[in-house]
């Protein structure tokens, strides 16, 4: 008996170790996955923080992501006399900061020396702006003090304190700095840590002391927005191409939605000539890649739709947002899908509206489509991202100019402006990053349509 | 006479309701396939009047070695991504059908790179494929603490065996991988590892840096696969579709997992089965449809590639990531020279006739479209 029992209390045990060691391994497993699914945009997204995203080797350490970081920043933008958050150089304000340097055994100690340089943070126009004054001509450096001493075995450590004052009349926004220290001295720490560190540590810059929190952190998202502006309307393009992308993406969902619906319906309940003909042939347009009839497509908006705007005063419809929604009203798989949806629903409420005297129309508008809302709100999350993310299609027929770009290919143009030499991959990465967001903030809103759309729409093969 | 207009009205209905999809599908499906067709034996160079050719063109394509080189890398890529792509979904959805908690978090999080634009991932990766990038770097690490891996490893296996051994000869009856000397096993294994490390028994290897161009290279990998190698830029666009595509395939194989009977399972737990062979037996022949669904669809969407060439652009050489997509646009839009339309509508017929031919395959296997909904 006793035998018995211990033997079972065994089988217990190990049933338990093997179930906590089963979890244990999927989680393990499931985290695993997680760095390799999410980890590349968390990386990319950390990365478009960085100074230097193709820095080597690439670490998880980003300057801009400490605490310390961020007190410095706020401290030298609030002695700007900014917010803090954002900062500012403003007349008779003082900026001043703390920086360590190591001078190993039998290096003669000379402090550093100060730069204010002329130059301008950025890229491209931004930088080469001949209007700006450089904020150089209006402060004085005071001179350097030393504040701290401390000698160890191999080296001394010194701290300076070093002081920048604005004696104009001006307010500025942007204060550059370099410090240059003889070869072998070792820079050790500061308030704020500087943006590059160059000639073997001899010097390092600020590309703005008093930018104050946000503009630090974010400086590339920043940059994305500030460097590109239109050569026509002076409009920042980045903005511009947002707001063309979400103009696009709603007139698309809304047209998608009405007639998805109408010839959704008309397909599942209503009997007219070829009904099955115009099915099959709908299925088979849903395989026919794009590349098959762009020719023709970018031909028929090229003459304006065959001279159809021309009786509207209208010329071509190349490089029109109008151009663009008409070709893309509705898409033959939004319309298979509403198609299959109301083929699900039951019969009886549209029969008894019949025998009330309601019209199809009646019946389409108030019975039918407010049942459909499910099926509508999968699809219209369906179409924005699809919209949102087209590529092909807007290459092809937004070329000229850069104002009437959308998101997908303004950011393919980011691969030009910022190529001089090396990439510039701060602004290609944060550029990235931003024109996905909307997409990732709507999917954790409407998961449950984005899930219900990848099974609707891998019905459809 | 009202009755007869509400009666016209009821059979115009399903015109009135079809209209608007119509106007678009039309113009810009119909009579733009049937035109593509038509270009297709032609001379067409967008602004002169169009000479028929015949099939001139179709011949012509088979000549350039530009278009045999963008079918063979669609084909190429097209039959590898989907493979493993399928593989990893249906490995990937078995390990998410569990029931524990916080999985919802992983399905979410796992699902990110399929909603995100192309564009946007594409940048990413080109980021990431730079000689100084963070793929390469990864590499340079596993080169470098390769030999400590593989030590640890064999220590954690030695270990293991070491324990169960002796208390198999005790006479106890113990799992191979029972999970308490696991857990031991892998406290030794560390302690070990570690020490010999600190002692500088073992040391990473110095190796410099990994150093492989990604997309800027003519080079074809594998190097012993002879004519089936395909250009290095290619297999990094490979591993780029793949990433993206697996997240949507693994919801499709979800929902087919959750169709599975239980009963399935627990008639081959009382024959004894064990984990693999109900995998084998039950779940991979349950999911034939899904199966054949996913390989479609993964078929039409891999021969379709354009974005990520036309994104990586000059970063890699043109033939090295040429895809029959590319080739269309390439020839329709060839920048400096004259467009030659003849020739992208004739490549373009034949994407279409091989993206009809895999539909048509899977039709003839699968029987009726019906199937698909099971």
């Amino acid at each position: 008996m006793k035998i018995q029992q211990n033997y079972n209390s065994d089988i217990n045990l190990k049933i338990k170790r093997r179930r906590w060691i089963n979890v244990g391994a999927i989680y393990l497993i499931l985290l695993l996955f997680s760095v390799l699914f999410m980890g590349t945009f968390l990386f990319g997204a950390m990365s478009s923080l960085k100074d230097n995203p193709s820095e080597w080797p690439p670490t998880l350490k980003t300057e801009q992501l400490s605490l310390k970081n961020w007190i410095g920043a706020y401290t030298l933008a609030r002695q700007g006399g900014g917010s803090g958050f954002f900062g500012a150089l403003k007349s008779g304000h003082e900026v001043s900061l703390q920086i360590t340097y190591k001078y190993p055994m039998g290096i003669e100690i000379i402090p550093p020396e100060v730069i204010i340089p002329k130059r301008f943070a950025g890229h491209g126009a931004a930088a080469l702006d001949l209007d700006k004054e450089f904020v150089a001509d209006f402060v004085t450096i005071k001179p350097i003090e030393e504040i701290n001493r401390v000698s160890n075995k191999d080296g001394i450590l010194i701290s300076y304190k070093i002081t920048i004052v604005n004696i104009s009349q001006k307010d500025f926004n942007e204060l550059p700095m370099d410090l240059k220290v003889p070869h072998k001295v070792k820079f050790v720490k500061v308030t704020l840590a500087p943006n590059r560190i160059e000639r073997l540590g001899m010097s390092q810059s600020w590309n703005n002391l008093v930018s104050g929190v946000i503009p630090y952190i974010f400086h590339n998202h920043f940059r994305v927005f500030n460097e590109n502006y239109s050569r026509s309307t002076g409009k920042r393009l980045f903005t511009t191409w947002i707001f063309n992308s979400l103009f696009i993406s709603i007139i698309k969902v809304i047209t998608t939605l009405t007639f998805a619906s109408m010839a959704g319906y008309a397909l599942a309940r209503l009997k007219f000539f070829g009904k099955n003909y115009l099915f099959v042939f709908i299925l088979f347009s849903m395989m026919i890649p794009g590349q098959v009839t762009f020719i023709s497509n970018y031909l028929v908006l090229r003459d304006g739709v065959f001279g159809f705007t021309k009786l509207f005063g209208g010329g071509s419809l190349l490089n029109t947002f109008t151009g663009l929604i008409i070709s893309g009203l509705v898409g033959a798989a939004a319309v298979f899908i509403m198609k299959q949806f109301f083929e699900g629903l039951p019969q009886e409420m549209e029969e008894s509206a019949r025998i009330d005297g309601a019209s199809t129309y009646q019946i389409f508008s108030k019975i039918m489509l407010p049942l459909a809302k499910p099926a509508l709100g999968a699809l219209t999350i369906l179409t924005f991202q699809g919209a949102w993310n087209e590529f092909f299609w807007p290459l092809v027929v937004l070329t000229s100019p850069m104002d009437k770009f959308t998101l997908t290919v303004g950011l393919l143009s980011f691969k030009n402006t910022y190529a001089s030499g090396a990439f510039d991959w701060g602004p290609i990465l944060a550029g990235a990053i931003i024109s996905a967001l909307p997409i990732i903030i709507l999917f954790f809103v409407f998961q449950r349509y984005f899930v219900e759309g990848v099974s609707f729409s891998g019905i459809k093969g | 006479m009202g009755n007869r207009w509400s009666s016209l009205n009821e059979k115009a209905a399903p015109y009135v309701f079809l209209s608007p999809f119509l106007f678009g599908f039309i113009i810009f499906f119909s009579y733009a396939f049937i035109r593509s067709l038509y270009f297709s034996f032609t001379d067409y160079d967008l602004f002169s009047i169009p000479n028929w050719v015949g099939i001139k063109n179709y011949i012509g394509l088979f000549k350039e070695s530009l278009f045999t080189r963008a079918l063979k890398n669609s084909l190429t890529f097209a039959i590898i991504v989907t493979t493993l792509q399928t593989i990893f979904a249906l490995l990937l959805a078995v390990v998410m059908n569990q029931k524990i908690k916080g999985i919802k978090f992983f399905r979410t999080a796992y699902y990110m790179p399929s909603i995100t634009s192309s564009i946007v991932i594409t940048l990413i990766f080109i980021w990431m494929f730079q000689r100084k990038g963070v793929i390469n770097y990864l590499l340079t690490l596993l080169h470098q603490y390769g030999l400590t891996i593989g030590i640890f490893l064999t220590l954690l296996v030695g270990i293991q065996l070491l324990l169960v051994v002796t208390e198999k000869l005790r006479g106890r009856p113990v799992q191979y991988l029972e999970p308490s000397y696991i857990v031991l096993s892998i406290i030794l294994a560390s302690v070990i590892t570690y020490l010999l490390k600190d002692f500088g028994i073992i040391k990473p290897i110095e190796a410099k840096a990994v150093d492989i161009f990604w997309l800027n290279t003519r080079e074809k990998v594998p190097s012993w696969a002879g004519p089936l190698a395909f250009p290095r830029p290619l297999g990094a666009i490979m591993i780029l579709n793949i990433w993206t595509t697996v997240p949507t395939f693994m919801i499709l194989y979800l929902a087919g997992l959750q169709g599975i009977p239980k009963v399935l399972y627990e008639a081959a737990e009382v024959d004894g089965a064990k984990g693999w062979q109900k995998f084998w037996y039950i779940t991979v022949p349950q999911l034939k449809h899904i199966t054949f669904l996913i390989v479609t669809l993964g078929l039409i969407g891999t021969l379709q590639m354009f974005d990520q060439v036309k994104i990586i652009g000059g970063q890699a050489p043109l033939e090295s990531t040429i895809t029959l997509a590319y080739y269309v646009y390439y020839s329709a839009f060839p920048g400096a020279s004259v467009p030659r339309i003849g020739m992208a509508a004739a490549a373009a017929i034949i994407l279409a006739v091989l993206t009809l031919i895999v539909v048509l395959i899977q039709k003839i296997f699968l029987g009726d479209g019906k199937d698909l909904r099971d």
